[in-house]
Parts: C-alpha cells; sequence; structure tokens
C-alpha cells in the first residue's frame, strides 16, 4: 500500500457498466419522472436544510449584527446603521492586520504549492522505496493543525528547541522564535511542513498526465525543466489552480498564531506577537476577548466579502481551466 | 522506457557514471528533505523523554541523560487525559458517523437524481466547499449559545446530519459511476429511493465509506476552535485541554508533560492514516481534481 496509488481503486465501484439515461420503457414515464424528483428533493434535503441553518443563517444573523452595538450583555443595544464599518476602516488595527493576512498569503501560498509540486516530481520519479517516502512526506500533512501547533512550539521553543540548538552549533545567539519579529517565520514553516497535501494532489495529476507526451517531448530534445514547464505544468492547472484558491482561503482564516501563542485562549489571544496578529486574530479578538460581537461581526463580513471578491477575481483571470461536470449522465 | 530504444547507445561507461550520480543525488535530496519532515515528530519524542532541567539547559541539551519514560505516564495523571480523549472520542464517532451517512445520502441524490434545480444546487455545494469555515463559525457560535446548545454536544450532531459537501463530493463521484441496471431491477421489484440506497448502493460503497469516516473523524479529532467555544474546561476535548492544561500551577507550561501528551495525541491519527491509507489518500486527491 502506498500513497501514490489513487483513485481509480477505491473511488470507483466496482461495477462500471455504461448507463442509458432513459427510465425503462415499461414504466410509466411521467409518474417515474415526478418520482425521481421529489426524491432528489428528499435526498439533498438534509444538506439544503443544514447549509440554510448553519450557514446562511449564521452569516444573515452576522450581517444583522453588524449594524448594531449588540455584545451579548448589555440589553441596550442598538441599530447604528454603518458605525461599525466607519470605525473599522479608521481603524489602523484593521489595515494592519489585513496586511499581515495578505503578506501571509501571497507568501505560504505559492510556497507551499511550489514545494508540494517539487516533492511530487522527485517522488513520481521510478525510485527504491516510492511509496514509503510517499507516505513519510505525506506524513506531516496529516496532522492536525493542533498538533503541528504543539509540535512547532516545541521545536521553536527559546531554551529547548531544537532550532536555536542548530543556531548554538554556528555560534549563534539563541532567537526568541514565538515573539516578534520571528513568529511570522515559525507559522510559515508550520505551513510549509504540511506540503504534503499539495503534493498528494499533484501527484495524482501527474500520474493522469500521458506518458507520451513527456517521451515525445524528450526526442524532440526539450530539456526536462522544458517538459516540467511546457506539458506538466500546463496541465496540472486546474490542480494548481484548485490549490492556490483553497489555500490562499485556508491561509487568510489560519489560526496557527493562535496555536503557538503563548496562551491560545481567547483572552490570549490580544497578548500574541504583532507579527502574528492577523486579520483573523482580530476578528477572533474582537468577537470573544472583548465581546463586542456587533464590531466584529462587520470585520467579519468585510473579510467574507473579501474573500469573494479574491476568489472571484482568480476565476476570471484563469476561467476555462477548471471545469466541473455537473451531470454525471453526460460524461464521456 | 522507449525513449532509451530511440537514443543512439552512447560510450557505456561515461553514461552509466553519469547516471549513477544523478541517482546518488537524488536519493541524497529525498533523503534529506525526508529526514527534515520527520525530525519534528522526532523532536517531540525526544522533548517528552528529558526532565525539566533538560529542557531548561542552555546551549540545548540534545539527548536526554536518562530517558524519562514516565513522563507519559506523568501526562495521563497532571491532567484528566483519559477523560479528554474520551470526550474526543465521542465527538468524533458522532460526528464522522452522522456526516458520513448524511454525505452519502445526499450524495447519493446528486449522482443519481435530477429535478428542476438540481444545476443551481450542486454549484451552490461546490461553491460552499471553499465557503471559509472560520467564519461561519463565529456567528454559528452565538446562535448556539442563544438557543442553549453551549456544552453540549448538539451542535456536532446538527453540523453531523447536515452533511459535509466535501464528502458529498466525495460520494456522489462514486455513486454516479454505478451502473444504472441496479436501481432500475430494484425499481420493478418496487423498491423505492430510500431502500435502493440502504440496500444496494451502501453496500457497495465500503471504499468510500470508510475514506469518507476517517477524513470526518481527523477533522474533528484535530478540532479546536469550536470545541473550545463550545465546551466547558471538563467536557472539552483532548485538542484544548493538550493546548491549555500542562500548566504549572503559577501558568508555565510543563514541557516534557506537553510533548509527552502530544505524542499521545497525534500517534492515534498517525495510526488510522496509516491503516487507511489508500482510501484517506483516495478521498485527498479526489477532491482537487474532478
Amino acid at each position: 500500500m502506498t500513497v501514490g496509488q489513487i483513485p481509480e481503486a477505491a473511488t470507483r465501484p466496482r461495477a462500471s457498466a455504461r448507463s442509458g439515461s432513459a427510465p425503462s420503457a415499461d414504466l410509466p414515464r411521467t409518474s417515474m419522472t415526478a418520482r425521481r424528483q421529489r426524491a432528489f428533493y428528499m435526498f439533498t434535503s438534509p444538506w439544503v436544510i443544514g447549509f440554510l441553518l448553519l450557514t446562511v443563517g449564521p452569516m444573515a444573523y452576522a450581517l444583522w449584527l453588524s449594524f448594531t452595538t449588540f455584545d451579548g450583555i448589555s440589553p441596550n443595544w442598538r441599530y447604528v446603521g454603518l458605525d461599525n464599518y466607519r470605525e473599522l476602516l479608521s481603524d489602523p488595527v484593521t489595515w494592519d492586520s489585513l496586511s499581515r493576512a495578505g503578506v501571509f498569503a501571497i507568501t505560504s501560498v505559492p510556497l507551499s504549492i511550489v514545494a508540494g509540486l517539487a516533492l511530487a516530481v522527485l517522488v513520481n520519479r521510478p525510485l527504491k522505496a516510492r511509496g514509503l517516502f510517499r507516505t513519510l512526506l505525506y506524513l506531516p500533512a496529516v496532522v492536525p493543525p493542533v498538533g503541528a501547533g504543539l509540535i512547532f512550539k516545541q521545536l521553536f521553543n527559546r531554551d529547548s528547541g531544537a532550532a536555536n540548538g542548530v543556531l548554538d552549533i554556528f555560534g549563534i545567539d539563541a532567537i526568541a522564535w514565538l515573539d516578534d519579529p520571528y513568529a511570522r517565520y515559525v507559522i510559515l514553516m508550520a505551513v510549509l511542513w504540511a506540503a504534503g497535501n499539495v503534493m498528494i494532489i499533484s501527484l495524482a495529476g501527474l500520474q493522469d498526465v500521458p506518458r507520451e507526451l513527456h517521451e515525445a517531448a524528450r526526442i524532440d530534445g526539450a530539456s526536462a525543466w522544458r517538459t516540467f514547464r511546457s506539458i506538466t505544468v500546463p496541465l496540472l492547472s486546474p490542480v494548481l489552480l484548485f490549490q492556490a484558491v483553497t489555500g490562499m482561503i485556508a491561509s487568510v482564516q489560519t489560526i496557527m498564531p493562535l496555536l503557538i501563542a503563548a496562551e491560545p485562549t481567547p483572552k490570549g489571544v490580544t497578548a500574541i506577537p504583532q507579527t502574528n496578529y492577523m486579520y483573523m486574530m482580530h476578528v477572533f479578538a474582537e468577537y470573544f476577548a472583548l465581546g463586542r460581537y456587533g464590531y466584529a461581526s462587520a470585520l467579519l463580513w468585510v473579510l467574507f466579502v473579501l474573500i469573494l471578491i479574491v476568489t472571484g477575481l482568480i476565476f476570471k483571470f484563469t476561467s476555462g481551466v477548471v471545469f466541473y461536470n455537473v451531470d454525471p449522465e453526460a460524461k464521456k | 522506457m522507449t525513449a532509451t530504444t530511440v537514443t543512439p547507445k552512447t560510450p557505456a561507461s561515461g553514461a552509466r557514471v553519469r547516471v549513477r550520480a544523478s541517482r546518488l543525488v537524488l536519493y541524497t535530496v529525498l533523503v534529506v528533505i525526508t529526514g527534515l519532515m520527520l525530525g519534528p515528530f522526532g523532536w517531540l519524542v525526544i522533548t517528552g523523554l528529558k526532565t525539566t532541567p533538560e529542557l531548561a539547559a542552555s546551549p540545548v541539551h540534545w539527548l536526554p541523560d536518562k530517558i524519562q519514560w514516565h513522563n507519559f505516564a506523568d501526562a495521563f495523571t497532571q491532567i484528566d487525559f483519559l477523560g479528554y480523549a474520551r470526550n474526543s472520542l465521542i465527538i468524533s464517532l458522532i460526528y464522522a458517523t452522522l456526516v458520513t451517512l448524511s454525505s452519502a445520502w445526499v450524495g447519493f441524490g446528486f449522482a443519481r437524481l435530477s429535478a428542476p434545480g438540481k444545476k443551481v444546487l450542486f454549484g451552490v455545494l461546490i461553491g460552499s466547499m471553499m465557503l471559509p469555515q472560520m467564519i461561519t463559525l463565529f456567528p454559528t457560535y452565538l446562535i448556539f449559545a442563544k438557543l442553549g446548545m453551549v456544552d453540549t454536544y448538539w451542535p456536532w450532531v446538527l453540523w453531523g446530519l447536515s452533511a459535509a459537501p466535501y464528502l458529498v463530493f466525495l460520494f456522489r463521484q462514486f455513486f454516479a459511476g454505478m451502473p444504472r441496471e441496479l436501481e432500475e431491477a430494484a425499481i420493478v421489484d418496487g423498491c423505492g429511493y430510500t431502500g435502493i440506497f440502504w440496500r444496494i448502493f451502501l453496500p457497495q460503497s465500503w471504499p468510500v465509506l470508510t475514506a469518507s469516516f476517517v477524513i470526518a473523524f481527523t477533522w474533528s479529532w484535530g478540532d479546536f476552535i469550536a470545541p473550545m467555544l463550545l465546551l466547558s474546561s471538563d467536557r472539552t476535548t483532548l485538542s484544548v485541554a493538550l493546548m491549555t492544561s500542562y500548566v504549572t500551577p503559577s501558568g508555565l507550561p510543563v514541557n516534557n508533560l506537553l510533548a509527552a501528551g502530544s505524542v499521545m495525541y497525534v500517534v492515534p491519527i498517525l495510526l488510522i492514516f496509516l491503516v487507511a491509507q489508500r482510501g484517506f489518500v483516495a478521498g485527498m486527491s479526489t477532491s482537487g481534481l474532478k
């Protein structure tokens, strides 16, 4: 069993005979259709209801709160229109934390995609113990963020961490990694540590790249780099785009700064190092350390809209690359 | 490889040396990278085996003078480790079981049935996979608090019942590939779609059921923010307890016990992954592809 032998066996059913889309002729067609339609709504209803109650509802509630002074305690909260939004626009903390989140996203996402892709190319070669390498390289990506936080806190502990031990070998003084200004590099490394995620997804894509293409390119005298750039990357582009989008969204809302904080609680969030006080931490602090639900909801909605805009822009500028097949019967 | 048969044979020895050298470089690079990736695990274990003075020593004391196995036992007693692990296990089992079944149910609908609005719903489903989870969690917490569901496991039941888009997609991909004759025969026999789902489709989907269960289990085992916000300190999960409870009375972290506890928190996940590797990886990679 290796990490690399991917979907077919496990995600496809054993039998896969072709299917016609028309119901059998001897059944009354209209009642069949009506039945299938009713069944469709019945089957999809748990998700639809859950989505409305646990996603749309809370977001609408937050939108309403963002126009109020609600704090959960004071009975005198009231509608204040756009005041919260005006306040957040004029608060430098908003802009500072937003730019930190942006910088983190545009460094961590490309770095982990490049690292993951490089790993995928490495372990896609014919190697001895290839399966073992794949498994071991992927292992860190399996560790939940809490585990990664705990591990990196030990690794970068000022007194007992291996990082300072290595520095000491080279005669460099110990660094307080978990404080300003170094804390941001620790979360960056914690994110890169999980590059196996990108590796595994790219690997699945790499295995779909027809070998003939590579061979043809080689015969034409293309260098390995040229083949990679002109064949592998374009064919992998839908996968890489998906990684970029989900990676961006994940990085903006990462709680890694909280996980490596000295005190990872609502109270402790206000004391995390400045460089790690990213937008999501600010939202979290306003909600749960300060209980300013109205103002925090305004911050939340600003981030939500920003994410939608950025995602939309990414898809717009790369349109036609990602394709979702909506109707399975229309496949092939 | 066919390419080598086309290239004219080079003077053998020089080429072979070059090939061998490049292999050596490749393996060296791989071994170094793998070492770097596994290093943090190793350091966690080593830290868990040291004494407190060794951890405070400067410069860094690389290996423990005497291996402190009892740290692992102490990690169990310093906090109610088993109690928290049990809470984690209950929540993860509830969530993983429910969400796997509900996602299979919804996935069946998208794969085998259709009705007006299907395309829109499917688009929303795919879009909601990209919705920022953390963002929707905060106001959801406020609502759960209002409904008196704080410090209960009800939120996980509700999350479980409402299916996860990502897993729905996984099941939908699987069910869409099954032959139509299966359900036609069942319909002729007077079997409804519910029956078809439970008796025909579900029993055939063990690989995806396993993958989905493992993925959902690790999600909720590793979840931090939701249990931290929703559960009081004795009903909370191991994730939260580890992050906040290994401290001296004066509030300083007890790093060797914390590291030992962390090892025991991470190892189950790694074991589950190694056992269920195939399905897990298949699930992970399908998400990014199709």
